[in-house]
Formats: C-alpha cells, sequence, structure tokens
C-alpha cells in the first residue's frame, strides 16, 4: 500500500505547496509545470526555478496547450538532468513520455514525475476565447465528484487511462470527493517517498481508489465505447475514412503536436513524399482527376502505420487541427485495435518494449510461416 | 497585341452568368477543357458530403460538377497547392487554374523563389469578395453558405469574412494607371496571369473575361468568345470599393498598432502560442523543406535548459514561440502577400495575419518592393545594389540613396 | 573514443606574461571537462616550442590542440603543421589569440587575465566539435588563354608560350596588333619603332605552342584557376564553336578612343578638317597630311582632354602623341603652325620634358586652357579657349586634332559578368589591388594586362603583360597540384529546396544549380569558404564546414557565459 501524504488545503494549492517545499528545501532545482499566462485564463508550461515565478504555477489547470511528455523528452533529448528536477504532467502525457523512452529520445534520471488522477482539460479553442478561467470551478467540482466537465476534449471523455502509470507522486484529483479541501499526494516509488521526506503534511496509508473514481472509470468507459462506435461507423471502408479525412489542409499539424511523433523531419515532410510532375499523368489517367497537395489520406494512413501502436489518446491532434478533424477518435479506435492485436499498452510499463521493435517466433505462425 | 493595351483601351469578353458566379465559370472552365485550350483543369471541389472544399486536378470535366471556382473559404492556398504540384518541374500537360488574387499573388513570389512552374500552367484570377473564417466555415455549415452567397451579392458585408479579407484592396486587378497596362510586363512577355474575371460589372447576370495576354486570347478565341466589352462600369466599382477597403487597412492596421505598441503588449499578442507552427506549415511563401525552427539545432542539452530557466526564474516551453514567429517574419515578410492562411490554421486564434501583414506594409516599401506585383520584379533579399552598400559603409554622407521611404521616416 | 583537449599557452617572449597571469589562467581552465593537459611555454613558435607540442601531443595522446598566444594570421599555419607533423589532423586545432586581443589592449591585468581565460574557453568549446578535415589535390591544366591580342597579349603570349605551356590568343577583329599596330610609329623619343610589333607578331606566327584565333569571341567561362572551360565562337556568319580548357586567362581587351563628345562643342564629324586623332595616324601612315580640299593645313590646333572633365580621369598618354603629332608637323618641309591647347601636360618618363621642350623649340605653340569649343565660323574653323583671365580668345586655323579620352572597348561589361570579376566606376576592369597587385583579377587565375584596366601607353603595357606572365609561370607550373580551399560550404540535399539564393550570393561562382536534382550543390575546388551562402539560406540546409552551427554557438556561448 503506498504511502500517502495529505495537507489540508484545496488540491491545486497542496501541489503548489508541495513543488513550492521542493524547490525550496533544494531537493529540486526546477519544477515542470502549467503556469499561469495572464488574467484571462491562459496558461502554458513552463520550467520553473524561483519561488516567485512557482507561485503562478497552476499544475491542474484544465488545458493542455501542448504535449508535457513531449515537452519533457526534448528536455531530456541531448543529455540527461545532471540535477534533480520535478515535473508535473498528465497520465497520458506520462505514458507518452514513458513511449518516448523506450525509443531513447529522453531520460528519466533525475526527474521526479509527479501526475494526477486526470479531469481532463478542456479545448484549445477555449484558450483562445479566454473562456477557460470562467469554466474552472464547474470543472473542480465535476471531477471531485467523479463525473466528466462540460466541454472536455472528446479524447478526455472518453480516457479510462486517467489513473497514472508509473508516476513517482500521484494526485488525487479527479475522484478525490474532497479535494477542494484537502490535498493527498501517494507516493508510488521509492523516489517518490525519498523526495517526499520532510515534505510539510500528514503521512498515513491512504487509499486512492474512491467510490467517486469507480464513477468516473464507468462513465469514462461508456464514453469510449460509444465513441469507438460512432468514429468506427465514420470510418467503414475506404470511402468513408477519405470522406472524414476529405477537409484536411496537410498542415500536418497533427503529427507535428503528437508526442509520440518525434522524427526530426517526417518522411511525409521530406522530399521523399514531393509529388514528381511524372505522376500526375497515370493518376489523372486512371481516376481522371486527382488531389492536390497529393498524399492527403496516405500521410495519415503513414502516421498511423508509424505510431498508432503508441497512441495515448492525448487528444492534442484533433484540438490543432484546423478543420475539425477527429483525428484523436480515429487514431485512438486503430491504436486501440492495434494494441489489443499486440497485448499491448502503451505507457504502462516502461521495460517494455515497442512491439514493431520485438519479435515472437509464435508471431511468425500468424502470418502463415510455420 | 491587345494584352499591351492601357486599360483605357482594354476590353473584356462578356460571359452570361444567370445561374450564378460558380456555374458560369465552372462552366467557362469545362468548355475550354473540351476545346484544348489546356488538358486539365484545377479547381476547388466540395466532394459530397464534406464541409470543406479541396483542390483537385481533373481530365474528366465530369468530375467538375460539384467544382465552385470561388468558394467560401480558403483552405489550402492556391499558390501553395501549385508548388506542391509543380516544384520539381511542370506536369507534362497544361493545366488550367482559377486563383484567387491572394493566391496568384503568392505564385509570383513562389515563382522568383522557384519553387513553383507555371510555364504550362494558365493561370486565371478573379475578383474576390474574400473568404469565410474557416472554423466558422467547418463549424457553421449551411448558414456559413448563405452568408457566403450574401457576400457576392454585395461584396461590403461586414464582419462575415476573414479579417485578413476585410483588410484587403488587392481585390482585382491594379487598374490605378489609366494609360498602362492591366498586367505588368515581363522580361519573356508573358505574365503569369492570362485571364482575369471581372465580377463587379453592372450587370449582375454577366462576368467579364478580360485577357491579359497572348496565351490568355487565345483560349477565348477557343471560345469563340470577342473582347468588345470596354471595361469602364467594372473599373469604376473596383476603384470605388478598392478606396474603401484601402482606408480599411489603413484604418485597421493603425488601430492594431497601437495596440501592440510596447514589448509588454507586442507579448500579450503571442501569449496563447503553443508553437505548433501550422502558420508556418500553411504560409505559401514558407518554402524550406525543414524550417530552421524545427530543426536539431533548437535542441538545447538539459543543463542549457535549466541554467536558462534560472536567468529569469522561468523558461516558458515549448521554446521561445516569439522567436520563431521573428525569424519566420524575417525571413519570408518581405513576400507576404497578406493572405491570411496563417490565421485561419492557428489553433488559438492569434492574429498572426495582421501582426504579419502589418509589418509586411510597413517593410516592403523600404525596398521599393510589392509581394506578388511582378515576377521581374527581383526578390530583395537576393538582390544587391552597389548604392546600399554606402548606406551600410558611410551612412553619413549617404542620403542621397535612401528611399523615399528612409528618408521621410528619419 | 574520448576527447583529450590540450591547451598551451605561449608566452610570446615578455608580450603576453607582463599583462596576463598566466598561471591564474592554466588553473581556471585545467579543471575544465575533456581538458587533458593546460601548459605553458616561452615561444611556442621557436623550434624547441615546435617539438615540444609535438611531444606532448604524442605523450598526452591528445586527440584536440588549443594554442593560446599571437594571432592565427601569424602562425596558425605553423602550429596546423606542427599537428600533421605529430599525428594529429591540423583542424582538430583551434588558436586562440590572447596577445592582440587582450594582452595588447587591455591595460588592466586582471581584467586581461580574465578575459585571456573567457577566450580560451571558448576556443576549447568550439575545438571539441572540430571535425578531421581533409585537402584535396588537383593536377592544373597549364595552358593559358588570352582574351585580346593587342600589344599586352602578344607581349603575354611571348612570354608565357613553351612545350609545357599553350597559348590561345583571341582577338576579336582579323589581325592581331590592337591599337599599337595602328599607329605609324612609335614614340621614338622613347627609343621604339613600329616594327618591334612586326618582329614580335611574325614571333607569334611561327610559334607552334601558340595559337591565334582571330574573328572569335568568348561565350562563357566557367571555372578555377587550373580548371578553366572556356568556350568561344567565331563572331561572322557562320559562328562555329569551340571549348576549351585552360588553367589561366589573361584579360587583354585594350581600350579605345571615345566618340561621346559633343559635336556642338567639338565639331568631329560635321566639321570638315576636325579630324580624332586615330584619323590623323592614319594620314601619317597614308604618307601625307592634307585638308579635304587637297592642301597641306598651314595651321594646326592640337586639342587635348577631350573628355577628361566628363569621364573623370586622364588618359595618360595623349599629350605624348599629340607632341608627336607636334614634332611630325614642325618636322616637314613646309611645317604647319602648331598650337597645343591643354589643361595639364602630362610628362611622366625620364625622356618625356626633354621632347616637350623640343617641340617648345621648335616653336610649337602651348596654350593653357579649359572649356575650348572647335567651332566653323564664316567657313573656317576656329578654337575658342578661355584665356586664363575670364575672357574668351579665338583662333584661327586649317586643321584642328582632337585628343579623346581612352575607354573600355563594347563587351567590356559582358567579359566581366562571364568572368565575375569586377569593373570599376571607369568600365574598365578592376584590379585586385590598384597600387599593389595590379595586374590580378580579384578571382584566382583571371589576370588584367594593359589597357585593360585603364589608359596606359605601350611601355607600361608590356611591363603589366610580362609581370602577368611571371604571376602564371610561378602559380601554374605544369605538373603542380592545387590544394583548394578545405573550409568550404556544404549543401545537404535533403534540405535543399533549390530556391538558388545561396548563387545570388556567391561571388566565386562556386555555386550551381543542378537541375536534374532540383538542388545546388557547391563546386568544392571554387569554393573559397566565405560562409555568404550558410548566411543566406533561410532552412539552414548549407553549412560550412570548418565553422558549423554548433561549433560557432558554442564559441559564442561560452564567451559571452
Amino acid at each position: 500500500m503506498p504511502k500517502s501524504l495529505k495537507t489540508n488545503t484545496d488540491v491545486s494549492q497542496g501541489v503548489r505547496d508541495f513543488l513550492k517545499h521542493l524547490l525550496e528545501s533544494g531537493k529540486v532545482k526546477g519544477v515542470l509545470a502549467l503556469k499561469k499566462m495572464d488574467g484571462s485564463g491562459a496558461a502554458s508550461y513552463a520550467f520553473m526555478t524561483s519561488a516567485k515565478e512557482l507561485a503562478e504555477a497552476e499544475p491542474l489547470a484544465p488545458l493542455m496547450p501542448a504535449n508535457a511528455g513531449k515537452i519533457l523528452s526534448e528536455l531530456t533529448l541531448k543529455e540527461a538532468f545532471g540535477e534533480p528536477v520535478a515535473a508535473f504532467l498528465r497520465p497520458c502525457e506520462l505514458r507518452a513520455f514513458t513511449e518516448l523512452l523506450k525509443r531513447l529520445q529522453g531520460s528519466r534520471e533525475n526527474v521526479l514525475l509527479i501526475s494526477p488522477t486526470c479531469g481532463g482539460v478542456f479545448p484549445l479553442k477555449f484558450l483562445a476565447d479566454g473562456s477557460a478561467k470562467e469554466k474552472v470551478p464547474a470543472y473542480q467540482q465535476a471531477a471531485r465528484k467523479g463525473k466528466n466537465a462540460e466541454g472536455l476534449r472528446a479524447a478526455c471523455r472518453a480516457c479510462t487511462d486517467f489513473i497514472p502509470c508509473q508516476a513517482d507522486i500521484t494526485v488525487a484529483f479527479a475522484g478525490g470527493a474532497d479535494s477542494d479541501s484537502s490535498c493527498r499526494l501517494f507516493l508510488e516509488t521509492p523516489r517518490g517517498e525519498e523526495f517526499a521526506r520532510g515534505a510539510p503534511g500528514t503521512f498515513g496509508e491512504e487509499k486512492l481508489e474512491t467510490r467517486e473514481l469507480a464513477g468516473l472509470r464507468e462513465e469514462r468507459a461508456a464514453q469510449k465505447a460509444a465513441l469507438f462506435q460512432d468514429i468506427g461507423k465514420a470510418i467503414q471502408g475506404p470511402s468513408a475514412l477519405a470522406r472524414t479525412f476529405s477537409a484536411c489542409l496537410g498542415c500536418h499539424g497533427c503529427s507535428h503536436v503528437c508526442p509520440i511523433c518525434h522524427c526530426l523531419l517526417c518522411v511525409f515532410d521530406s522530399k521523399m513524399h514531393d509529388s514528381q510532375p511524372e505522376g500526375f499523368d497515370s493518376e489523372l489517367e486512371r481516376k481522371g482527376g486527382t488531389r492536390i497537395p497529393a498524399g492527403t489520406l496516405f500521410f495519415h494512413i503513414g502516421r498511423m502505420t508509424h505510431m498508432a501502436v503508441s497512441c495515448v489518446q492525448c487528444g492534442m491532434c484533433s484540438d490543432v487541427c484546423p478543420v475539425d478533424i477527429p483525428v484523436t477518435e480515429v487514431f485512438s479506435l486503430v491504436g486501440d485495435s492495434l494494441q489489443k492485436v499486440l497485448e499491448y499498452v502503451p505507457g504502462r510499463d516502461v521495460e517494455e518494449p515497442v512491439p514493431s521493435g520485438t519479435y515472437k517466433e509464435d508471431e511468425f505462425a500468424q502470418v502463415g510461416e510455420q | 497585341m491587345t494584352s499591351r493595351e492601357t486599360r483605357k483601351d482594354k476590353r473584356a469578353a462578356v460571359l452570361p452568368a444567370r445561374e450564378g458566379i460558380q456555374k458560369a465559370v465552372t462552366g467557362f472552365l469545362k468548355k475550354a477543357l473540351e476545346r484544348g485550350c489546356f488538358e486539365a483543369v484545377m479547381m476547388p471541389v466540395r466532394a459530397p458530403e464534406t464541409r470543406s472544399y479541396a483542390w483537385l486536378m481533373v481530365k474528366n470535366p465530369e468530375l467538375l460538377d460539384e467544382a465552385a471556382p470561388l468558394p467560401p473559404v480558403m483552405s489550402v492556398q492556391g499558390g501553395r497547392a501549385l508548388s506542391s504540384l509543380t516544384k520539381h518541374g511542370a506536369p507534362p500537360l497544361s493545366i488550367g487554374v482559377v486563383l484567387r488574387p491572394c493566391e496568384a499573388r503568392a505564385a509570383v513570389e513562389l515563382v522568383k523563389l522557384k519553387q513553383i512552374q507555371l510555364d504550362d500552367v494558365h493561370v486565371i484570377t478573379i475578383d474576390c469578395p474574400g473568404a469565410l473564417p474557416l472554423k466558422d466555415y467547418v463549424r457553421g455549415g449551411e448558414n456559413a453558405l448563405d452568408r457566403f452567397q450574401a457576400l457576392l451579392e454585395h461584396w461590403d458585408e461586414d464582419g462575415a469574412i476573414r479579417p485578413a479579407c476585410e483588410r484587403c484592396h488587392r481585390f482585382s486587378l491594379d487598374i490605378s494607371d489609366e494609360d498602362r497596362p492591366l498586367a505588368p510586363s515581363s522580361k519573356n512577355g508573358a505574365f503569369p496571369v492570362e485571364i482575369h474575371i471581372g465580377l463587379l460589372g453592372e450587370n449582375k447576370e454577366e462576368i467579364l473575361l478580360i485577357p491579359l495576354n497572348p496565351s490568355g486570347e487565345e483560349t477565348l478565341e477557343k471560345l469563340g468568345l470577342t473582347p468588345d466589352r470596354p471595361l469602364d462600369g467594372w473599373a469604376a466599382r473596383v476603384r470605388a470599393l478598392r478606396k474603401k477597403k484601402e482606408e480599411k487597412r489603413r484604418a485597421g492596421h493603425e488601430e492594431f498598432k497601437k495596440e501592440i505598441s510596447g514589448l509588454d503588449r507586442f507579448l500579450a499578442v503571442f501569449d496563447a502560442c503553443i508553437n505548433c507552427h501550422n502558420c508556418q506549415n500553411v504560409c505559401p511563401v514558407c518554402y524550406c523543406q525543414q524550417c530552421h525552427f524545427d530543426s536539431p539545432r533548437q535542441h538545447l542539452t538539459a543543463q542549457r535548459y535549466l541554467d536558462r530557466a534560472r536567468r529569469r526564474g522561468a523558461l516558458r516551453l515549448p521554446l521561445d514561440p516569439l522567436l520563431f514567429h521573428l525569424g519566420r517574419m524575417s525571413h519570408m515578410v518581405l513576400s507576404c502577400v497578406s493572405c491570411g492562411a496563417c490565421e485561419d490554421a492557428c489553433p488559438v486564434s492569434i492574429p498572426v495575419g495582421k501582426v504579419f501583414s502589418l509589418v509586411a506594409d510597413e517593410t516592403q516599401p523600404h525596398f521599393q518592393y510589392t509581394a506578388g506585383k511582378s515576377a521581374d520584379e527581383p526578390l530583395p533579399l537576393q538582390s544587391f545594389l552597389k548604392s546600399e552598400f554606402c548606406e551600410v559603409e558611410t551612412p553619413s554622407e549617404c542620403r542621397e540613396h535612401q528611399s523615399p521611404e528612409v528618408k521621410s521616416h528619419a | 573514443m574520448s576527447v583529450r583537449i590540450g591547451v598551451y599557452v605561449c608566452e610570446c617572449g615578455p608580450n603576453i606574461p607582463d599583462k596576463i597571469d598566466i598561471d591564474k589562467v592554466l588553473e581556471d581552465i585545467a579543471p575544465l571537462n575533456n581538458v587533458a593537459a593546460a601548459k605553458r611555454f616561452r615561444l611556442l613558435c621557436s623550434n624547441d616550442g615546435k617539438k615540444y607540442l609535438a611531444d606532448e601531443i604524442r605523450k598526452e595522446k591528445l586527440t584536440h590542440l588549443v594554442v593560446a598566444a599571437c594571432s592565427p594570421r601569424e602562425h596558425e599555419k605553423t602550429f596546423m603543421q606542427v599537428c600533421v607533423e605529430a599525428g594529429l589532423n591540423p583542424y582538430l586545432f583551434q588558436m586562440v589569440n590572447i596577445r592582440e586581443q587582450c594582452a595588447w589592449m587591455i591595460p588592466d591585468k586582471a581584467e586581461a587575465t580574465r578575459m585571456a581565460a573567457k577566450h580560451i574557453r571558448a576556443g576549447i568549446s568550439r575545438v571539441a566539435l572540430h571535425g578531421p578535415l581533409s585537402k584535396k589535390e588537383l593536377t592544373v591544366n597549364p595552358d593559358v588563354l588570352i582574351i585580346g591580342g593587342g600589344i599586352s597579349g602578344i607581349e603575354a603570349a611571348l612570354s608565357l608560350a613553351s612545350k609545357t605551356r599553350k597559348v590561345a590568343i583571341i582577338e576579336r577583329s582579323d589581325s592581331l596588333g590592337g591599337r599599337t599596330g595602328k599607329l605609324s610609329r612609335l614614340l621614338l623619343h622613347q627609343g621604339t619603332d613600329v616594327s618591334v610589333l612586326r618582329e614580335k607578331i611574325e614571333k607569334i606566327e611561327k610559334d607552334e605552342n601558340i595559337s591565334v584565333l582571330t574573328g572569335c569571341e568568348v561565350t562563357d567561362i566557367r571555372g578555377f584557376l587550373g580548371n578553366f572551360e572556356v568556350r568561344i565562337e567565331s563572331s561572322g556568319e557562320e559562328a562555329v564553336s569551340r571549348s576549351i580548357v585552360v588553367g589561366a586567362v589573361v584579360v587583354a581587351t585594350g581600350c579605345e578612343l571615345w566618340d561621346g563628345y559633343d559635336p556642338a562643342v567639338y565639331g568631329a564629324g560635321n566639321i570638315d578638317d576636325v579630324v580624332t586623332a586615330a584619323e590623323f595616324e592614319d594620314m601619317i601612315a597614308a604618307g601625307k597630311i592634307l585638308l579635304k580640299n587637297g592642301k597641306p593645313p598651314r595651321s594646326v590646333a592640337l586639342i587635348h582632354c577631350v573628355g577628361r572633365k566628363e569621364k573623370g580621369y586622364c588618359s595618360k598618354v595623349c599629350c605624348l602623341y599629340a607632341l608627336k603629332f607636334a614634332h611630325h608637323l614642325r618636322d616637314s618641309r613646309a611645317p604647319a603652325e602648331v598650337y597645343e591647347f591643354y589643361s595639364d601636360l602630362c610628362l611622366p618618363e625620364k625622356t618625356d620634358q626633354e621632347y616637350f621642350d623640343g617641340a617648345v623649340k621648335k616653336g610649337v605653340h602651348f596654350l593653357r586652357t579649359e572649356n575650348v569649343r572647335v567651332e566653323k565660323r564664316n567657313g573656317h574653323i576656329v578654337v575658342e579657349h578661355g584665356d586664363g583671365a575670364g575672357k574668351k580668345k579665338t583662333l584661327e586655323v586649317d586643321m584642328a586634332v582632337l585628343a579623346p579620352a581612352l575607354v573600355p572597348p563594347p563587351g567590356s561589361e559582358k567579359l566581366a559578368r562571364m568572368l565575375n570579376i569586377p569593373l570599376d566606376e571607369t568600365g574598365f576592369f578592376k584590379e585586385a589591388h590598384a597600387m599593389l597587385d595590379p595586374v590580378a583579377a580579384p578571382i584566382e587565375g583571371v589576370y588584367i594586362a594593359g589597357c585593360a584596366s585603364g589608359p596606359k601607353n605601350i611601355n607600361e603595357s608590356v611591363v603589366q603583360a610580362q609581370a602577368a606572365s611571371g604571376k602564371i609561370l610561378s602559380t601554374l607550373v605544369p605538373g603542380k597540384t592545387l590544394e583548394p580551399e578545405v573550409k568550404i560550404s556544404v549543401i545537404n540535399e535533403d534540405l535543399c529546396t533549390g530556391c538558388q539564393t545561396c548563387l545570388s550570393v556567391c561571388f566565386y561562382g562556386a555555386i550551381s544549380f543542378q537541375a536534374h536534382k532540383g538542388v545546388s550543390a557547391v563546386n568544392e575546388a571554387i569554393c573559397r569558404g566565405c560562409g555568404s551562402c550558410v548566411g543566406s539560406c533561410p532552412s539552414g540546409a548549407i553549412s560550412s564546414r570548418h565553422f558549423t552551427y554548433r561549433q560557432l554557438y558554442e564559441e559564442i556561448f561560452e564567451a559571452l557565459r
């Protein structure tokens, strides 16, 4: 049973206090978390090294301007941190980071990973129109009760992986019935315990699982089933798939914000996929017409082939799409199906290798080899 | 040669448009395809049941039934589309394409940047009332289509169109000088645009086809259309609308300048930026295979991130959105045609287009350059005037070499 | 493989230790990452010093070397050679200047010490990112192309041609000789005679190592010292085209007389018996000086400086040939009265003053004046001139001879563009350095001789032709190999979009667009490593081999820390 640390403040303040303690005691030299940008409720990830800046942190702000797993990977891509730091990231962001670690795109060394049971985030458009701030109280209430708040990202509404995997410290947010007056931190690993030593609050043996958490799990599972069913129908057959992506501009924003897409120059952005003049003649002969720019759907299917096995359903892709294509829904459905076949859960365990790089002898039998 | 005629003497062919502009122009292109003016047509087409438009290149005229030569949105910037088609050489067949003026201007810049080949491309431009914001259209469905219809009727509906379009005064040909030809002359005699479609004529049920070069004249001839209508009526209405739009642009830029003056206010514009680089990816002029700001050069070591964070107490991540915007600006703003594709693509509605078109309007005159005006006007970043060196080497002696704009600012 | 950087601080005699606390500097840098050795030595450029460095490289098994001493301009090559001898790639070396940039300019010792340490740390950061570059070798083509068959071209051809070095003279007109060939006689007082030219041309015709291509022009030149590809076309109805490869080019295109002066002021062309110097020269060659009416002139005005103000320069040779005309006119059996109108007299050679005095003795009238006008009044030629006191005077003469400015011949701009060499404001070819390098063009392998770079007399043209030949003989030795620049630019084909912005900034013409690939490529032999292209590429598709983004970034980052 993991140890717990409880303080008598609302969870946001509690987290802030804990991070402040870590920084001021010198246990960590920097903290990666969401930070207020201005009064409008906008937030951005920031790497904070001073208590003054940390006082503006809003780790539980219901926004994901960028996937923090991707950010953490970029921070540690060239070398591991030589000094201890803390990072506050959502379960999907943490799972994304884990998937990136498996691909050698970062290092966990010296990083204290703190993650909440997640109440979801609002789409970026609320960041844009400044309405995020006023939605916060209702959001927090819904999270406490183990319910989906109004207006969450579709990906979040249907997320059943909202309990962090392999975090050092878990924060009870969603499903934490009294999170408006108590902040509970669960120390999941020896590293978590070590960093929490000496922090203000009461140590105990609390339970993470609550009735509200179970309720949220149920609601989310139902939402997921419905989401997958709807999107499944919408992409049934190649013309349906084409239709779903027909508004695509080819901006590739989805891959640029996707945490799993880590290639320095995506093959679909490279010359390999530039159109060659000779290609058009045959296309026009065969079909009478061809779309310009070419390869719209091919990009998505290709990207899917490359990363769906690690898709953590964070929802950044749908959010960044200028024409509201349900990219997350499609990719997470395909990812989910693929992951089930390969018996793989992205981000579950950093030691579990990515299936595309592993070979089990019996798999060949499945493909027809004896 | 009639294409060298001055605006005063120019004549247009008349095309009846009783069933609306989209059908009339589509019909014209279909016929041109049938008569062999070109072998394929590239147009925005609304596929059944979708909410947007995509460029389609067709040989089969039947595929043009759902075409909209002037779609309510600018989904993929036409210059960018043409560039993706011709970057590595002209396709082995001739193509006719209808572009909005800003798309054609982007194409002109891309010619100079050698990212597009217009040799066998018959470019036709069209008077443009503006386009609806992409997000509005995508979320608004049929309502949005009605709004656009109204726009085509009235031409200066406030509030319906993209901010970039509201400020746009280059929605038609440059007819400022009656005694000059309509199209700027070009080294090889051909200006990229061969026909301009005038929609602002007196009669709403007619559209004007204005030939701009010998190729355009040939196309009209093949279709049995004789350019015999003078342009005065159309020119007068274009001029009147242009005056309004110029004032809107000037006033809009003045106001915006005030809003963003001072470092704090300028920074605030980019507060919500998530560094997704959508603006760069949809920009027709941004042609680099890998943007400098996407390259591994941007990666720091963990220790460096920590050091930088320590200097200020906090470091915003992803890193340096402002450096990205200003860097991109310094690379491309001299070729910015104010098309507004960037604004449509921003997921957090930052007025990128406003910032860039303001800066473009203020910087291009320093080089006596207008982006998109002529394929012969060399790019400022690639041309070197001996007189410019004295500005750098002996500035105090150099006033006579300064451009009028610089002198007036001094 | 671990990085082991050796850092050696040279005392440069008393220069550095007087102003910098070297031990403190060593203390500062010794503990840095990757620094395997940090030592000082009295004079590293001495034989002892070089031996010490070589020994240290081997002993300490250094993978990189930093020397903190004087300016790289003085000894970078020295220490690079030490590296080579010690088995270390010479490009894994960085020289840091703590003499000129610290000791010699920072008076406060503490500050100088601090800055020296900073400079060295920056150098260390940089050198760790250096890559081992290797030199290349090219065998040169020793042959030479001479553009222009006048006296300079002829002289250069004769100086250069040999069994191991073929020379091609390409001449636009139908014959060799140029302007000199049109002279009736050279300046006798300078001890020359036109027959000398005749002899030279005969020698050329006999020399099997010199080919003369008359009636031809150069239409394209690409390449570099030791390897120029030239396309030649014959002017005229049958345009025959051929290509040759040479190792050097001599531009000896000469000059011609300016004909752009205002006929209302000088009258030539519309007033009979107002002739140009060239026409007068022809008359001398024909044996008789006659007016239009067939009679010999009784009085002749020689008008100097026609075009001097308009062109902005003195054409140097006109005063002397005007004196030649004056002597000729006064030496005839019925000497005419000769009036020389000049604004300044140019008598530079040793014997010129005497020549002038001789003319004066023979009764030639010299009138110093500005604003000469030659007009026809009442059927006579009248020279109107200022009298020096603000008033105008007139002189009636039978004939007037104009000495116009010397200007570049047509086609100079085109040739300059082809060769990628500049013209100066006067339109003549611009030398690498007017005073200190007068026969070299800024592009290696291209030389300029004679009037191509500005008005000259025959003596100077011959000297220049010989000088250019001398340079070619010593650089373009047959069988010699050239080492092109190593620190050149490289284009990443995966990132290049073929926008050719880099081409527009390359002064050396080292970048070409490969149409079949749609990318630009750097010619490694011509590239001088200036880095302009690197800066011009917006996406960073071009990098410099020895000045990579990372190298510069780390050096600057460390220096600014």
